[in-house]
């Protein structure tokens, strides 16, 4: 039924591009070839068509209104997938309140009953917004596909499998919902409950013991619907109801060994983000089989930090540590994957993918945990994460190893759509802030969130798709 | 039993000493320790007019009240040489706090005559064997940022027994409290940034001596449109190097910085409430700058820090050959002072040392040695009878004097402990 949905998606996506771009057939020829899901070939053909890979081979018959890339010393592989990410998504708007009342802010929150925090409802599929600088950004580094989530809140609201371009927000999304974001954020002490680490555990694990009785109470209800007092309508647990996984933050290795166990506690299929210290927690998450993914803001002196400030053994340990974490948990059989975690520079991202190779991650490996892997444990690798007959037309195209030193990409393919990344940081696109000045929306909430945040699907539309097809 | 035996003992002391109240006394059969001479067994102190007026084998003070020890241990009242008391009672209730004025220079501030002559905190500390303490204007706290206090006023030595701020002072203005302001660590702002406002910072400080300097000339010719301003009078001690000023600097870095400020502007400091020597030792040694501990019971400053790092730290100073004595920097804790002391012991610093840092050193590093800190004719009269070392947590303070004058050990916990034992 949802792979049904998908592909009627993808189609509406095409006949989008369809009517604005040139043919959509294209043939990336005699390249190398690395599928991910089976050996690599040494000397093959990509052939693309209405945003999909209409197939893939060794000797293919290249037809005849297919725009020939001559792949010579360029390598194929499939488009990389931030496992974490907030590219596209633009904040939420907060409720404001009414112009001249006084009552400023809202009530204090006194338990979990007020939902403080909660934007469980959020969707980043209806978010999307495909004027974020940060698109192209993640394109030039390789990325086609992210696993966006709205993320303000403890309880941070429903992710979307999204391509990273689209003439709409609409037109990026490929699956949704994929998840729940949560984060053990604390508030200050004047916001209210909860306001400790402990408060927001237990706020977490109540929520989840609600939905539990919840779904429970609807289904007795709909047994026996006469003559019983209805459960009502709970729009916070229907989001989390829908969310089919959960994502929990843990970086040092206690917070590892406290969401191994909530996560289980909360029975839901859970995955975690952060990582960083894993090298202490390698045996343990093998042993879970809970997927991961690991953030690409690899811990570092803070920029201009007072030299007088001597960092503790343990962070430097961390900082020396946290980049082969990958390795280790490629050798120990983690199911893992990359994200971002705010790293906003292309050179940035794909220097700290580098880092983690250096460190000891196989290229091979590096690729997966970037590709499949993160399409495998969102359920998505039916339609993308590797280079197979049929799937998206998520592609990029190297010269030399993907990360290597002087490798340069020289196309990126989202949903067939063809890219060139440039050499230099795209500049901020001037679509952004004049879509905060049209709108008058408020600035940008935090550093999460760059300045863009009123373009919507009904917004001004200077999508990127449009402008490159002109090319 | 034996505390039984003790309580007889001591109301017997007691009778006597109502007794012996008058003019002078003569405090014998008592194992006198003056802290900077040997000790004296079985010794005698002759007390006139509140004064140390004979201390000895032997001291004739004829027609003196007579009070038997009963060979227990005389030492000198301890000194607390840096606290909140008096000004502080309850620190969460902001009516009981009268710390940390706002304004940035204020050194014409006077700790001693917000002084709360009543404060419970007085009976409590005294009670321990502390006779005398600093009392601070500030706390280290008040405004964070680029407006934070730089001189929060004058402390005073204040004795601990009397009717009013005024006859407990024992020193007025005996340091000028300052903040030495650091390179702020908040994590937003880039240490290049804080730097530049550090520098502004001390660019006002500057200024500041720049103007009282003026102000001490302009003073000194007199002129007949001559302006008295409270706040450059209050610096001239400070100029003339009469009035020490008590440097808040933790970290070694505002140490050294401290240190170079009072090189620059030809000062008298002291080092208050350090927690990290570092390679401070040589600086303080050469310019004679005296310190001020505080808690020698406190964590370690870094996590890899060892364990004891901070409870050898008064060690490392004494080592370092620099003069040192011991604080606690708050109210309700004044009277633990001999107890920090005394961990520092345990961690290498020498009993002599120890005793020291409760009593002369802190004398002298407040500038009231002539009056306060030893067993020594002419000094003032605080004295505590104990049975045993005053720095060990299980000593008893029997009878203590001040100004010669026996004072009440009573205090709120024996009045709860009495209350409660009472209790049908």
């Amino acid at each position: 039924m949802k792979r049904a949905l998908a592909v009627a998606v993808a189609g509406l996506v095409c006949a989008v591009c369809v009517r604005a771009a040139a043919p959509s057939a294209i043939a990336i020829k005699d390249a190398r070839i690395v599928p991910v899901s089976g050996p690599d070939l040494p000397r093959g053909t990509v052939l693309l068509r209405n945003g999909l890979i209409e197939d893939v081979g060794p000797d293919l018959t290249i037809p005849a209104d297919a725009w020939v890339i001559d792949g010579a010393g360029l390598t194929v592989y499939p488009g990389f997938i931030d496992g974490l990410s907030t590219w596209g998504v633009s904040p939420p708007p907060r409720p404001e309140p009414a112009a001249g009342s006084n009552a400023a802010s809202p009530p204090r929150a006194q338990g979990p009953e007020d939902r403080p925090e909660d934007d469980a409802f959020e969707r980043a599929a209806d978010l999307m917004n495909p004027s974020d600088s940060r698109l192209q950004m993640a394109r030039d580094a390789g990325f086609t596909t992210a696993a966006a989530f709205p993320e303000r809140g403890i309880f941070g609201g429903e992710g979307a499998i999204v391509d990273l371009a689209g003439a709409r927000g609409r037109d990026m999304v490929v699956a949704s919902p994929i998840g729940q974001y949560i984060a053990l954020r604390t508030r200050g002490f004047a916001a209210g409950f909860p306001n400790s680490l402990m408060g927001v555990i237990a706020y977490v694990r109540q929520t989840y013991l609600d939905l539990d009785w919840y779904k429970r109470a609807n289904v007795v209800y709909a047994a026996h619907v006469s003559g019983n007092k209805r459960p009502g309508y709970d729009h916070y647990l229907e989001a989390l109801g829908n969310s089919p996984r959960v994502l929990l933050p843990a970086t040092e290795a206690q917070q590892i060994d406290r969401m191994l166990s909530f996560g289980v506690e909360l029975k839901q299929p859970f995955i975690i983000y952060g990582l960083h210290e894993a090298y202490r927690r390698i045996d343990e998450l093998s042993r879970s089989k809970t997927p991961v993914f690991v953030s690409l803001k690899w811990p570092a002196a803070p920029k201009d930090g007072d030299p007088a400030n001597v960092p503790d053994y343990r962070t430097l340990v961390m900082r020396d540590q946290a980049p082969g974490v990958p390795g280790l948990l490629a050798r120990a059989g983690v199911s893992f994957g990359f994200y971002d975690d705010g790293v906003d520079k292309t050179a940035d991202l794909k220097k700290a993918v580098r880092k983690a190779i250096d460190a000891g991650l196989a290229q091979a490996d590096a690729i997966r945990a970037l590709t499949l892997n993160v399409a495998e444990i969102y359920g998505v690798a039916d339609r993308m994460g590797s280079i197979e007959k049929g799937k998206i037309a998520n592609l990029v195209v190297t010269r030399g190893d993907a990360f290597a030193d002087k490798t340069k990409i020289e196309y990126v393919f989202v949903d067939g759509q063809q890219f060139k990344p440039s050499e230099d940081e795209p500049a901020k696109a001037a679509g952004d802030t004049a879509a905060l000045r049209t709108t008058g929306a408020p600035p940008a909430l935090g550093p999460q969130y760059p300045a863009v945040r009123a373009m919507s699907d009904h917004g001004v539309e200077t999508s990127v798709c449009a402008i490159r097809a002109c090319e | 039993m034996i505390g039984l035996a003790n309580a007889i003992r001591y109301a017997a002391l007691s009778l006597l000493i109502t007794a012996a109240y008058g003019d002078s006394l003569v405090i014998k059969n008592v194992h006198v320790h003056p802290v900077t001479a040997p000790d004296i067994e079985n010794g005698q102190v002759l007390i006139v007019d509140g004064k140390i007026a004979d201390v000895g084998k032997k001291v004739t003070g004829r027609g003196a009240k007579i009070i038997d020890g009963h060979g227990l241990d005389l030492y000198p009242g301890l000194i607390n040489a840096a606290t909140n008391i008096g000004l502080e009672e309850i620190g969460s209730l902001r009516d009981t706090v009268d710390l940390n004025e706002i304004g940035e220079f204020n050194p014409q501030l006077m700790a001693r005559m917000s002084f709360n002559p009543s404060s419970s905190h007085i009976d409590v500390t005294r009670s321990a064997g502390v006779t005398s303490v600093l009392t601070l204007p500030g706390s280290g706290g008040g405004r964070p940022g680029p407006e934070a206090t730089v001189f929060y006023g004058q402390g005073a030595v204040m004795r601990l027994d009397g009717w009013t701020w005024d006859d407990m002072t024992v020193k007025a203005g005996a340091v000028l409290d300052m903040n030495f302001p650091v390179i702020g660590n908040a994590p937003p702002k880039p240490f290049p940034e804080m730097e530049k406002e550090y520098r502004k910072k001390l660019d006002q400080i500057a200024d500041f001596f720049e103007n009282a300097r003026r102000y001490q000339k302009a003073k000194a010719a007199a002129n007949s449109d001559f302006k008295p301003d409270p706040r450059f009078e209050a610096m001239i001690p400070v100029l003339e190097g009469q009035r020490p000023v008590f440097v808040r600097a933790a970290r070694e870095r505002a140490i050294k910085e401290a240190v170079a400020f009072a090189d620059r502007q030809k000062i008298k400091i002291i080092i208050a409430g350090p927690e990290e020597i570092g390679d401070t030792g040589p600086l303080l040694k050469a310019r004679q700058i005296p310190v001020i501990l505080g808690d020698t019971l406190a964590l370690p400053l870094h996590d890899d820090s060892p364990y004891d790092s901070r409870y050898t730290l008064p060690n490392e100073f004494y080592k370092a050959g620099v003069k040192i004595c011991f604080g606690t920097f708050d109210v309700q804790f004044a009277r633990n002072v001999g107890f920090q002391a005394a961990a520092a012991v345990a961690f290498g610093l020498p009993y002599d040392a120890a005793v020291k840092g409760v009593t002369i050193n802190a004398a002298e590093i407040l500038g009231v040695d002539s009056q306060l800190g030893s067993i020594d004719k002419g000094k003032l009269a605080d004295l505590i009878l104990t049975d045993g070392d005053p720095l060990e947590a299980k000593t008893n303070i029997k009878m203590e004097f001040i100004d010669g004058k026996q004072v009440s050990l009573e205090n709120r916990q024996t009045q709860l402990y009495e209350k409660y034992l009472n209790r049908p």
